[in-house]
Protein backbone atom coordinates (compact mmCIF):
# COMPACT_ATOMS: atom_id res chain seq x y z
CA UNK A 1 0.00 0.00 0.00
CA UNK A 2 2.86 2.33 0.94
CA UNK A 3 4.44 1.64 -2.48
CA UNK A 4 1.14 2.45 -4.21
CA UNK A 5 0.75 5.77 -2.36
CA UNK A 6 4.36 6.90 -2.79
CA UNK A 7 4.26 6.04 -6.51
CA UNK A 8 0.85 7.54 -7.26
CA UNK A 9 2.35 10.37 -9.32
CA UNK A 10 4.36 7.83 -11.31
CA UNK A 11 1.23 5.70 -11.90
CA UNK A 12 -0.69 8.72 -13.22
CA UNK A 13 2.18 9.57 -15.55
CA UNK A 14 2.37 5.96 -16.74
CA UNK A 15 -1.41 5.86 -17.31
CA UNK A 16 -1.09 9.05 -19.39
CA UNK A 17 1.70 7.45 -21.44
CA UNK A 18 -0.34 4.26 -21.97
CA UNK A 19 -3.34 6.35 -23.11
CA UNK A 20 -1.13 8.37 -25.46
CA UNK A 21 0.22 5.21 -27.10
CA UNK A 22 -3.34 4.28 -28.20
CA UNK A 23 -4.81 7.77 -28.19
CA UNK A 24 -7.46 7.35 -30.89
CA UNK A 25 -8.76 4.04 -29.48
CA UNK A 26 -8.96 5.60 -26.06
CA UNK A 27 -10.83 8.70 -27.30
CA UNK A 28 -13.31 6.49 -29.19
CA UNK A 29 -13.77 4.34 -26.10
CA UNK A 30 -14.55 7.41 -23.98
CA UNK A 31 -17.12 8.52 -26.58
CA UNK A 32 -18.72 5.07 -26.76
CA UNK A 33 -18.88 4.71 -22.99
CA UNK A 34 -20.28 8.25 -22.69
CA UNK A 35 -23.06 7.56 -25.20
CA UNK A 36 -23.92 4.18 -23.69
CA UNK A 37 -24.13 5.71 -20.22
CA UNK A 38 -26.20 8.60 -21.55
CA UNK A 39 -28.81 6.31 -23.11
CA UNK A 40 -29.00 4.28 -19.93
CA UNK A 41 -29.46 7.31 -17.73
CA UNK A 42 -32.00 8.81 -20.16
CA UNK A 43 -34.14 5.71 -19.63
CA UNK A 44 -33.66 5.94 -15.88
CA UNK A 45 -34.72 9.59 -15.92
CA UNK A 46 -37.87 8.65 -17.91
CA UNK A 47 -38.72 6.07 -15.28
CA UNK A 48 -37.95 8.61 -12.56
CA UNK A 49 -40.24 11.25 -14.07
CA UNK A 50 -43.14 8.82 -14.61
CA UNK A 51 -42.71 7.44 -11.11
CA UNK A 52 -42.87 10.97 -9.72
CA UNK A 53 -46.04 11.60 -11.79
CA UNK A 54 -47.67 8.47 -10.35
CA UNK A 55 -46.74 9.53 -6.81
CA UNK A 56 -48.17 13.02 -7.30
CA UNK A 57 -51.34 11.68 -8.90
CA UNK A 58 -51.75 9.10 -6.15
CA UNK A 59 -51.44 11.80 -3.52
CA UNK A 60 -54.10 13.75 -5.36
CA UNK A 61 -56.45 10.79 -5.82
CA UNK A 62 -59.86 12.31 -6.17
CA UNK A 63 -63.24 11.86 -7.83
CA UNK A 64 -65.17 14.70 -9.38
CA UNK A 65 -68.92 14.28 -9.05
CA UNK A 66 -71.11 16.24 -11.51
CA UNK A 67 -74.75 16.72 -10.55
CA UNK A 68 -77.89 17.81 -12.39
CA UNK A 69 -78.06 21.57 -12.93
CA UNK A 70 -81.66 21.86 -11.70
CA UNK A 71 -81.05 20.72 -8.12
CA UNK A 72 -80.92 23.40 -5.45
CA UNK A 73 -78.25 24.20 -2.86
CA UNK A 74 -79.89 22.20 -0.05
CA UNK A 75 -80.00 19.11 -2.20
CA UNK A 76 -76.31 19.59 -3.12
CA UNK A 77 -75.51 20.00 0.57
CA UNK A 78 -77.45 16.81 1.38
CA UNK A 79 -75.65 14.98 -1.44
CA UNK A 80 -72.28 16.11 -0.08
CA UNK A 81 -73.13 14.78 3.39
CA UNK A 82 -74.12 11.42 1.88
CA UNK A 83 -70.85 11.22 -0.02
CA UNK A 84 -68.81 12.16 3.04
CA UNK A 85 -70.41 9.27 4.94
CA UNK A 86 -69.02 6.70 2.48
CA UNK A 87 -66.05 4.59 3.66
CA UNK A 88 -62.77 5.74 2.11
CA UNK A 89 -63.89 9.32 1.53
CA UNK A 90 -61.50 11.74 3.22
CA UNK A 91 -62.78 15.16 2.21
CA UNK A 92 -65.69 16.59 0.24
CA UNK A 93 -65.89 20.14 -1.14
CA UNK A 94 -67.96 22.04 -3.67
CA UNK A 95 -66.20 23.63 -6.65
CA UNK A 96 -68.50 26.28 -8.11
CA UNK A 97 -68.41 27.58 -11.68
CA UNK A 98 -65.98 30.42 -10.90
CA UNK A 99 -63.61 28.19 -8.94
CA UNK A 100 -63.65 25.65 -11.79
CA UNK A 101 -62.73 28.45 -14.23
CA UNK A 102 -59.83 29.68 -12.01
CA UNK A 103 -58.49 26.16 -11.58
CA UNK A 104 -58.38 25.64 -15.33
CA UNK A 105 -56.56 28.97 -15.65
CA UNK A 106 -53.91 27.72 -13.20
CA UNK A 107 -53.55 24.38 -14.97
CA UNK A 108 -53.13 26.01 -18.39
CA UNK A 109 -50.66 28.61 -17.13
CA UNK A 110 -49.37 30.62 -20.10
CA UNK A 111 -51.91 28.96 -22.37
CA UNK A 112 -54.82 30.25 -20.21
CA UNK A 113 -55.34 33.12 -22.63
CA UNK A 114 -57.45 30.75 -24.80
CA UNK A 115 -60.17 30.95 -22.08
CA UNK A 116 -60.61 34.67 -22.78
CA UNK A 117 -62.01 33.88 -26.20
CA UNK A 118 -65.04 32.21 -24.58
CA UNK A 119 -68.17 34.37 -24.21
CA UNK A 120 -69.23 32.89 -20.90
CA UNK A 121 -67.86 30.52 -18.26
CA UNK A 122 -68.37 27.01 -19.79
CA UNK A 123 -67.46 25.06 -16.66
CA UNK A 124 -70.02 23.26 -14.52
CA UNK A 125 -69.91 23.15 -10.73
CA UNK A 126 -68.94 19.80 -9.22
CA UNK A 127 -68.26 18.08 -5.93
CA UNK A 128 -64.60 17.31 -5.36
CA UNK A 129 -64.11 14.10 -3.34
CA UNK A 130 -60.69 13.35 -1.85
CA UNK A 131 -60.42 9.63 -1.31
CA UNK A 132 -58.18 6.81 -0.24
CA UNK A 133 -56.88 5.41 -3.55
CA UNK A 134 -57.43 1.80 -2.45
CA UNK A 135 -61.20 2.45 -2.00
CA UNK A 136 -61.74 4.10 -5.39
CA UNK A 137 -63.67 1.20 -6.99
CA UNK A 138 -66.09 0.69 -4.09
CA UNK A 139 -66.70 4.46 -3.71
CA UNK A 140 -67.54 4.80 -7.44
CA UNK A 141 -69.96 1.86 -7.19
CA UNK A 142 -71.79 3.44 -4.23
CA UNK A 143 -71.83 6.92 -5.81
CA UNK A 144 -73.72 5.48 -8.76
CA UNK A 145 -76.63 4.66 -6.44
CA UNK A 146 -76.97 8.26 -5.12
CA UNK A 147 -79.78 10.15 -6.75
CA UNK A 148 -79.02 13.38 -8.65
CA UNK A 149 -75.49 12.44 -9.75
CA UNK A 150 -75.06 12.77 -13.51
CA UNK A 151 -71.42 11.97 -14.09
CA UNK A 152 -68.48 10.63 -12.09
CA UNK A 153 -64.97 11.46 -13.31
CA UNK A 154 -61.86 9.88 -11.82
CA UNK A 155 -58.15 9.91 -12.74
CA UNK A 156 -57.80 6.11 -12.44
CA UNK A 157 -57.31 5.59 -16.16
CA UNK A 158 -54.50 8.14 -16.40
CA UNK A 159 -52.95 6.78 -13.23
CA UNK A 160 -53.00 3.22 -14.59
CA UNK A 161 -51.47 4.34 -17.88
CA UNK A 162 -48.65 6.21 -16.17
CA UNK A 163 -48.13 3.33 -13.76
CA UNK A 164 -47.81 0.91 -16.71
CA UNK A 165 -45.43 3.29 -18.48
CA UNK A 166 -43.39 3.61 -15.32
CA UNK A 167 -43.19 -0.17 -14.95
CA UNK A 168 -42.11 -0.59 -18.60
CA UNK A 169 -39.48 2.15 -18.23
CA UNK A 170 -38.24 0.53 -15.02
CA UNK A 171 -37.80 -2.83 -16.79
CA UNK A 172 -36.09 -1.13 -19.76
CA UNK A 173 -33.90 0.75 -17.26
CA UNK A 174 -32.74 -2.52 -15.65
CA UNK A 175 -32.08 -4.06 -19.06
CA UNK A 176 -30.17 -0.94 -20.12
CA UNK A 177 -28.05 -0.90 -16.97
CA UNK A 178 -27.17 -4.57 -17.47
CA UNK A 179 -26.36 -3.94 -21.15
CA UNK A 180 -24.33 -0.85 -20.24
CA UNK A 181 -22.44 -2.82 -17.61
CA UNK A 182 -21.57 -5.64 -19.98
CA UNK A 183 -20.66 -3.28 -22.89
CA UNK A 184 -18.49 -1.08 -20.67
CA UNK A 185 -16.72 -4.09 -19.18
CA UNK A 186 -16.00 -5.43 -22.67
CA UNK A 187 -14.75 -2.06 -23.97
CA UNK A 188 -12.57 -1.32 -20.94
CA UNK A 189 -11.14 -4.82 -20.64
CA UNK A 190 -10.35 -4.87 -24.37
CA UNK A 191 -8.55 -1.52 -24.13
CA UNK A 192 -6.62 -2.70 -21.06
CA UNK A 193 -5.56 -5.88 -22.83
CA UNK A 194 -4.45 -3.85 -25.85
CA UNK A 195 -2.49 -1.54 -23.53
CA UNK A 196 -0.83 -4.52 -21.87
CA UNK A 197 0.08 -5.95 -25.28
CA UNK A 198 1.54 -2.61 -26.42
CA UNK A 199 3.57 -2.36 -23.21
CA UNK A 200 4.55 -6.03 -22.98
CA UNK A 201 8.30 -5.31 -23.16
CA UNK A 202 8.12 -2.90 -20.25
CA UNK A 203 5.96 -5.32 -18.27
CA UNK A 204 8.40 -8.18 -18.90
CA UNK A 205 11.28 -5.97 -17.74
CA UNK A 206 9.40 -5.06 -14.57
CA UNK A 207 8.68 -8.74 -13.91
CA UNK A 208 12.39 -9.53 -14.33
CA UNK A 209 13.24 -6.71 -11.95
CA UNK A 210 10.90 -8.31 -9.40
CA UNK A 211 8.09 -5.72 -9.46
CA UNK A 212 4.95 -6.97 -7.73
CA UNK A 213 1.79 -7.52 -9.81
CA UNK A 214 0.02 -4.63 -8.06
CA UNK A 215 2.77 -2.20 -9.10
CA UNK A 216 2.65 -3.38 -12.72
CA UNK A 217 -1.17 -3.35 -12.87
CA UNK A 218 -1.92 -0.01 -11.22
CA UNK A 219 -1.34 2.27 -14.26
CA UNK A 220 -3.72 0.05 -16.27
CA UNK A 221 -6.30 0.25 -13.49
CA UNK A 222 -6.03 4.06 -13.62
CA UNK A 223 -6.32 3.96 -17.42
CA UNK A 224 -9.62 2.03 -17.13
CA UNK A 225 -10.92 4.48 -14.53
CA UNK A 226 -9.95 7.47 -16.72
CA UNK A 227 -11.83 5.95 -19.68
CA UNK A 228 -15.05 5.31 -17.77
CA UNK A 229 -14.95 8.51 -15.71
CA UNK A 230 -14.30 10.43 -18.95
CA UNK A 231 -17.31 8.66 -20.47
CA UNK A 232 -19.28 9.47 -17.31
CA UNK A 233 -18.44 13.17 -17.59
CA UNK A 234 -19.51 13.17 -21.24
CA UNK A 235 -22.80 11.43 -20.35
CA UNK A 236 -23.36 13.96 -17.52
CA UNK A 237 -22.86 16.85 -19.94
CA UNK A 238 -25.28 15.34 -22.47
CA UNK A 239 -27.78 14.66 -19.70
CA UNK A 240 -27.66 18.26 -18.40
CA UNK A 241 -28.26 19.63 -21.90
CA UNK A 242 -31.05 17.12 -22.58
CA UNK A 243 -32.81 17.79 -19.27
CA UNK A 244 -32.85 21.54 -19.96
CA UNK A 245 -34.28 20.92 -23.41
CA UNK A 246 -36.88 18.36 -22.32
CA UNK A 247 -38.06 20.50 -19.38
CA UNK A 248 -38.42 23.57 -21.58
CA UNK A 249 -40.41 21.54 -24.12
CA UNK A 250 -42.64 19.83 -21.54
CA UNK A 251 -43.34 22.98 -19.56
CA UNK A 252 -45.12 24.45 -22.63
CA UNK A 253 -47.62 22.06 -24.23
CA UNK A 254 -47.67 19.50 -21.42
CA UNK A 255 -48.22 21.55 -18.25
CA UNK A 256 -50.44 18.85 -16.71
CA UNK A 257 -47.53 16.43 -16.14
CA UNK A 258 -46.02 16.99 -12.67
CA UNK A 259 -42.23 17.00 -13.23
CA UNK A 260 -39.68 16.52 -10.44
CA UNK A 261 -37.32 19.40 -9.65
CA UNK A 262 -34.82 19.54 -12.53
CA UNK A 263 -31.82 20.60 -10.42
CA UNK A 264 -32.15 17.86 -7.82
CA UNK A 265 -32.97 15.21 -10.42
CA UNK A 266 -29.93 16.28 -12.49
CA UNK A 267 -27.68 16.11 -9.42
CA UNK A 268 -28.94 12.64 -8.49
CA UNK A 269 -28.61 11.30 -12.02
CA UNK A 270 -25.07 12.68 -12.39
CA UNK A 271 -24.12 11.01 -9.09
CA UNK A 272 -25.52 7.73 -10.44
CA UNK A 273 -23.57 8.14 -13.72
CA UNK A 274 -20.28 8.84 -11.95
CA UNK A 275 -20.79 5.98 -9.49
CA UNK A 276 -21.60 3.56 -12.32
CA UNK A 277 -18.58 4.85 -14.30
CA UNK A 278 -16.24 4.24 -11.37
CA UNK A 279 -17.61 0.76 -10.67
CA UNK A 280 -17.60 -0.28 -14.34
CA UNK A 281 -14.09 1.18 -14.79
CA UNK A 282 -12.71 -0.73 -11.84
CA UNK A 283 -14.41 -4.01 -12.79
CA UNK A 284 -13.50 -3.65 -16.49
CA UNK A 285 -9.84 -2.98 -15.65
CA UNK A 286 -9.65 -5.92 -13.24
CA UNK A 287 -11.34 -8.14 -15.81
CA UNK A 288 -8.89 -7.00 -18.54
CA UNK A 289 -5.86 -7.48 -16.27
CA UNK A 290 -7.04 -10.90 -15.22
CA UNK A 291 -7.68 -12.02 -18.76
CA UNK A 292 -4.27 -10.66 -19.91
CA UNK A 293 -2.54 -12.44 -17.02
CA UNK A 294 -4.24 -15.75 -17.73
CA UNK A 295 -2.99 -15.52 -21.33
CA UNK B 1 25.03 -17.10 -1.99
CA UNK B 2 24.84 -19.29 -5.13
CA UNK B 3 24.99 -23.07 -4.92
CA UNK B 4 24.78 -25.25 -8.02
CA UNK B 5 25.07 -29.04 -7.85
CA UNK B 6 25.02 -31.10 -11.03
CA UNK B 7 22.89 -28.48 -12.79
CA UNK B 8 21.91 -29.25 -16.37
CA UNK B 9 19.82 -27.10 -18.68
CA UNK B 10 18.29 -28.54 -21.81
CA UNK B 11 16.08 -26.38 -23.99
CA UNK B 12 12.88 -27.80 -25.46
CA UNK B 13 14.44 -27.82 -28.94
CA UNK B 14 16.95 -30.38 -27.69
CA UNK B 15 19.89 -27.97 -27.21
CA UNK B 16 21.97 -28.78 -24.17
CA UNK B 17 22.96 -25.36 -22.79
CA UNK B 18 24.61 -26.44 -19.53
CA UNK B 19 26.00 -29.77 -18.44
CA UNK B 20 26.61 -30.90 -14.90
CA UNK B 21 27.47 -27.49 -13.45
CA UNK B 22 28.92 -27.50 -9.94
CA UNK B 23 29.49 -23.99 -8.63
CA UNK B 24 29.77 -22.29 -5.31
CA UNK B 25 29.88 -18.48 -5.15
CA UNK B 26 30.45 -16.76 -1.82
CA UNK B 27 28.89 -13.51 -0.62
CA UNK B 28 30.91 -10.45 -1.74
CA UNK B 29 32.73 -12.42 -4.45
CA UNK B 30 33.54 -10.98 -7.86
CA UNK B 31 33.22 -13.64 -10.56
CA UNK B 32 34.02 -13.27 -14.25
CA UNK B 33 32.59 -15.87 -16.59
CA UNK B 34 34.23 -16.02 -19.99
CA UNK B 35 33.61 -18.19 -23.00
CA UNK B 36 32.80 -18.02 -26.70
CA UNK B 37 29.34 -17.20 -28.07
CA UNK B 38 26.83 -19.95 -27.39
CA UNK B 39 28.97 -21.48 -24.65
CA UNK B 40 26.21 -21.15 -22.01
CA UNK B 41 27.19 -17.88 -20.23
CA UNK B 42 23.82 -16.20 -20.68
CA UNK B 43 21.98 -19.46 -19.91
CA UNK B 44 23.81 -19.64 -16.60
CA UNK B 45 22.80 -16.08 -15.69
CA UNK B 46 19.19 -16.82 -16.75
CA UNK B 47 19.19 -19.73 -14.32
CA UNK B 48 20.50 -17.49 -11.53
CA UNK B 49 17.70 -14.97 -12.33
CA UNK B 50 15.01 -17.66 -12.27
CA UNK B 51 14.25 -17.04 -15.96
CA UNK B 52 14.99 -20.71 -16.65
CA UNK B 53 14.82 -23.76 -14.42
CA UNK B 54 17.42 -26.54 -14.17
CA UNK B 55 16.30 -29.66 -15.99
CA UNK B 56 18.56 -31.64 -13.64
CA UNK B 57 20.46 -30.93 -10.44
CA UNK B 58 19.93 -28.42 -7.65
CA UNK B 59 20.33 -24.64 -7.77
CA UNK B 60 19.91 -22.20 -4.90
CA UNK B 61 20.33 -18.42 -5.21
CA UNK B 62 20.33 -16.29 -2.06
CA UNK B 63 18.71 -19.23 -0.28
CA UNK B 64 15.90 -19.54 -2.81
CA UNK B 65 15.71 -22.84 -4.71
CA UNK B 66 15.26 -22.24 -8.43
CA UNK B 67 12.46 -24.66 -9.16
CA UNK B 68 9.10 -24.48 -10.92
CA UNK B 69 6.02 -23.56 -8.89
CA UNK B 70 7.87 -20.88 -6.90
CA UNK B 71 7.04 -17.90 -9.15
CA UNK B 72 6.09 -15.62 -6.27
CA UNK B 73 9.24 -16.42 -4.26
CA UNK B 74 11.43 -16.06 -7.35
CA UNK B 75 9.83 -12.65 -8.05
CA UNK B 76 10.75 -11.74 -4.45
CA UNK B 77 14.30 -13.03 -5.01
CA UNK B 78 14.70 -10.77 -8.07
CA UNK B 79 14.21 -7.72 -5.86
CA UNK B 80 17.60 -8.58 -4.28
CA UNK B 81 19.30 -8.92 -7.66
CA UNK B 82 20.61 -6.13 -9.87
CA UNK B 83 20.45 -7.48 -13.42
CA UNK B 84 22.22 -5.98 -16.42
CA UNK B 85 20.70 -7.54 -19.51
CA UNK B 86 22.60 -8.03 -22.74
CA UNK B 87 19.82 -6.16 -24.60
CA UNK B 88 19.58 -3.59 -21.73
CA UNK B 89 15.74 -3.84 -21.52
CA UNK B 90 15.36 -0.10 -21.03
CA UNK B 91 11.86 1.38 -21.25
CA UNK B 92 11.44 3.51 -24.36
CA UNK B 93 9.84 6.95 -24.16
CA UNK B 94 11.42 7.55 -20.74
CA UNK B 95 14.52 9.47 -19.72
CA UNK B 96 17.68 7.87 -18.41
CA UNK B 97 16.89 8.85 -14.82
CA UNK B 98 13.30 7.56 -15.12
CA UNK B 99 14.66 4.22 -16.27
CA UNK B 100 17.13 4.10 -13.41
CA UNK B 101 14.43 5.00 -10.86
CA UNK B 102 12.05 2.43 -12.35
CA UNK B 103 14.41 -0.31 -11.17
CA UNK B 104 13.76 0.52 -7.53
CA UNK B 105 10.34 2.20 -7.40
CA UNK B 106 8.70 -0.82 -5.85
CA UNK B 107 11.43 -1.31 -3.25
CA UNK B 108 11.08 0.31 0.13
CA UNK B 109 12.84 3.58 -0.78
CA UNK B 110 11.36 7.06 -0.49
CA UNK B 111 10.96 9.05 -3.71
CA UNK B 112 13.45 11.69 -2.59
CA UNK B 113 16.07 9.13 -1.60
CA UNK B 114 15.47 7.19 -4.81
CA UNK B 115 15.99 10.27 -6.95
CA UNK B 116 19.22 11.13 -5.10
CA UNK B 117 20.46 7.53 -5.49
CA UNK B 118 19.57 7.55 -9.19
CA UNK B 119 21.58 10.75 -9.76
CA UNK B 120 24.55 9.25 -7.91
CA UNK B 121 24.28 5.98 -9.88
CA UNK B 122 24.19 7.85 -13.19
CA UNK B 123 27.19 9.93 -12.10
CA UNK B 124 29.08 6.74 -11.27
CA UNK B 125 28.63 5.50 -14.85
CA UNK B 126 29.51 8.94 -16.24
CA UNK B 127 26.03 9.90 -17.45
CA UNK B 128 25.14 12.74 -15.06
CA UNK B 129 24.90 15.14 -18.01
CA UNK B 130 22.49 12.90 -19.90
CA UNK B 131 20.14 11.96 -17.10
CA UNK B 132 17.22 13.80 -18.68
CA UNK B 133 17.83 12.48 -22.19
CA UNK B 134 15.33 10.04 -23.64
CA UNK B 135 16.93 6.61 -23.90
CA UNK B 136 16.15 6.54 -27.64
CA UNK B 137 18.55 9.48 -28.04
CA UNK B 138 21.44 7.72 -26.28
CA UNK B 139 24.17 5.70 -27.96
CA UNK B 140 24.40 1.93 -27.51
CA UNK B 141 27.20 2.33 -24.96
CA UNK B 142 25.27 4.99 -23.04
CA UNK B 143 22.20 2.73 -22.88
CA UNK B 144 24.42 0.01 -21.47
CA UNK B 145 25.60 2.38 -18.75
CA UNK B 146 21.99 3.37 -17.93
CA UNK B 147 21.23 -0.35 -17.51
CA UNK B 148 24.21 -0.66 -15.15
CA UNK B 149 23.04 2.39 -13.15
CA UNK B 150 19.57 0.81 -12.88
CA UNK B 151 21.18 -2.34 -11.47
CA UNK B 152 23.32 -0.61 -8.85
CA UNK B 153 20.66 1.90 -7.70
CA UNK B 154 18.77 -1.02 -6.15
CA UNK B 155 21.71 -1.71 -3.81
CA UNK B 156 21.31 -5.41 -4.59
CA UNK B 157 22.94 -8.31 -2.77
CA UNK B 158 23.79 -9.85 -6.12
CA UNK B 159 24.61 -8.27 -9.49
CA UNK B 160 24.23 -10.41 -12.58
CA UNK B 161 25.67 -8.60 -15.57
CA UNK B 162 25.52 -10.13 -19.03
CA UNK B 163 28.25 -8.63 -21.23
CA UNK B 164 28.06 -5.24 -19.46
CA UNK B 165 31.07 -3.88 -21.34
CA UNK B 166 30.19 -5.27 -24.75
CA UNK B 167 29.46 -1.86 -26.25
CA UNK B 168 32.02 0.22 -24.36
CA UNK B 169 35.46 1.42 -25.31
CA UNK B 170 38.45 0.25 -23.26
CA UNK B 171 38.48 3.20 -20.85
CA UNK B 172 34.74 3.06 -20.15
CA UNK B 173 34.87 -0.74 -19.87
CA UNK B 174 37.63 -0.53 -17.27
CA UNK B 175 35.71 2.16 -15.36
CA UNK B 176 32.63 -0.05 -15.27
CA UNK B 177 34.65 -3.05 -14.11
CA UNK B 178 36.19 -0.91 -11.36
CA UNK B 179 32.71 0.29 -10.40
CA UNK B 180 31.55 -3.30 -10.03
CA UNK B 181 34.68 -4.16 -8.07
CA UNK B 182 34.00 -1.25 -5.68
CA UNK B 183 30.66 -2.86 -4.73
CA UNK B 184 32.66 -5.45 -2.79
CA UNK B 185 32.83 -2.87 0.00
CA UNK B 186 29.07 -3.24 0.37
CA UNK B 187 29.45 -7.05 0.33
CA UNK B 188 27.64 -7.23 -3.01
CA UNK B 189 28.34 -10.34 -5.05
CA UNK B 190 29.01 -9.61 -8.72
CA UNK B 191 28.81 -12.17 -11.51
CA UNK B 192 29.83 -10.86 -14.91
CA UNK B 193 29.89 -12.64 -18.23
CA UNK B 194 32.24 -11.24 -20.83
CA UNK B 195 33.86 -11.96 -24.15
CA UNK B 196 36.60 -9.50 -23.35
CA UNK B 197 39.22 -11.76 -21.77
CA UNK B 198 41.81 -9.03 -22.37
CA UNK B 199 40.01 -6.89 -19.77
CA UNK B 200 40.78 -9.44 -17.08
CA UNK B 201 44.47 -8.62 -17.34
CA UNK B 202 43.72 -5.11 -16.12
CA UNK B 203 41.59 -6.20 -13.15
CA UNK B 204 42.89 -6.35 -9.62
CA UNK B 205 40.87 -9.18 -8.15
CA UNK B 206 38.09 -11.70 -8.71
CA UNK B 207 37.52 -15.30 -9.77
CA UNK B 208 37.74 -16.31 -13.39
CA UNK B 209 35.49 -19.12 -14.64
CA UNK B 210 35.61 -20.30 -18.21
CA UNK B 211 32.66 -22.03 -19.83
CA UNK B 212 32.63 -23.88 -23.10
CA UNK B 213 30.01 -26.20 -24.57
CA UNK B 214 27.97 -25.82 -21.40
CA UNK B 215 30.78 -27.21 -19.24
CA UNK B 216 32.45 -25.07 -16.58
CA UNK B 217 36.21 -24.87 -16.18
CA UNK B 218 37.52 -23.13 -13.09
CA UNK B 219 40.36 -20.97 -14.33
CA UNK B 220 41.51 -19.55 -11.01
CA UNK B 221 41.90 -16.09 -9.55
CA UNK B 222 42.68 -12.74 -11.03
CA UNK B 223 45.65 -11.22 -9.23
Amino acid sequence: MKTIISNFGYFLKEARTIIKINLMSNILSILSIGLILFFAVATISGWWISNQAVEVLEEEAEINVYFAEDIDEDEVDHMMKKIHALTGVEEVSLVDKNEAYHRMEEVLGKEAKVLKYLDENPFSPYIEVQIDLESMDSIIERLKSIEGIEQIRDNREILDKIRNLSSVLKTIGYIFITAVGVSTLIIVSHIIRTGIYENREQINTLILLGAPDGFISFPFLIEGMILTLGGGLLASLLLSLSLRYVYSVMAGPLPLIPLPDMESMGRNLISIIMLLSAVFGLLGSLFGLRSARSR
Amino acid sequence: MIEAEGVCLNYSNGTMALKNVDLHIESGEMVYITGPSGSGKTSLLKLFMGMEYPTEGKLTVLGQPIIRGQASNIRQLRRSIGPVFQDFRLVKGRTAIENVMLGARFLDISNKKLKESAVIALAKVGLEKKMFSMVEHLSWGECQRVAIARAIVRRPRLILADEPTGNLDMDNALNIMELFASLKEENTTVVITTHATHLLNNLKEGRHIHIEGGIIYQKGWVD
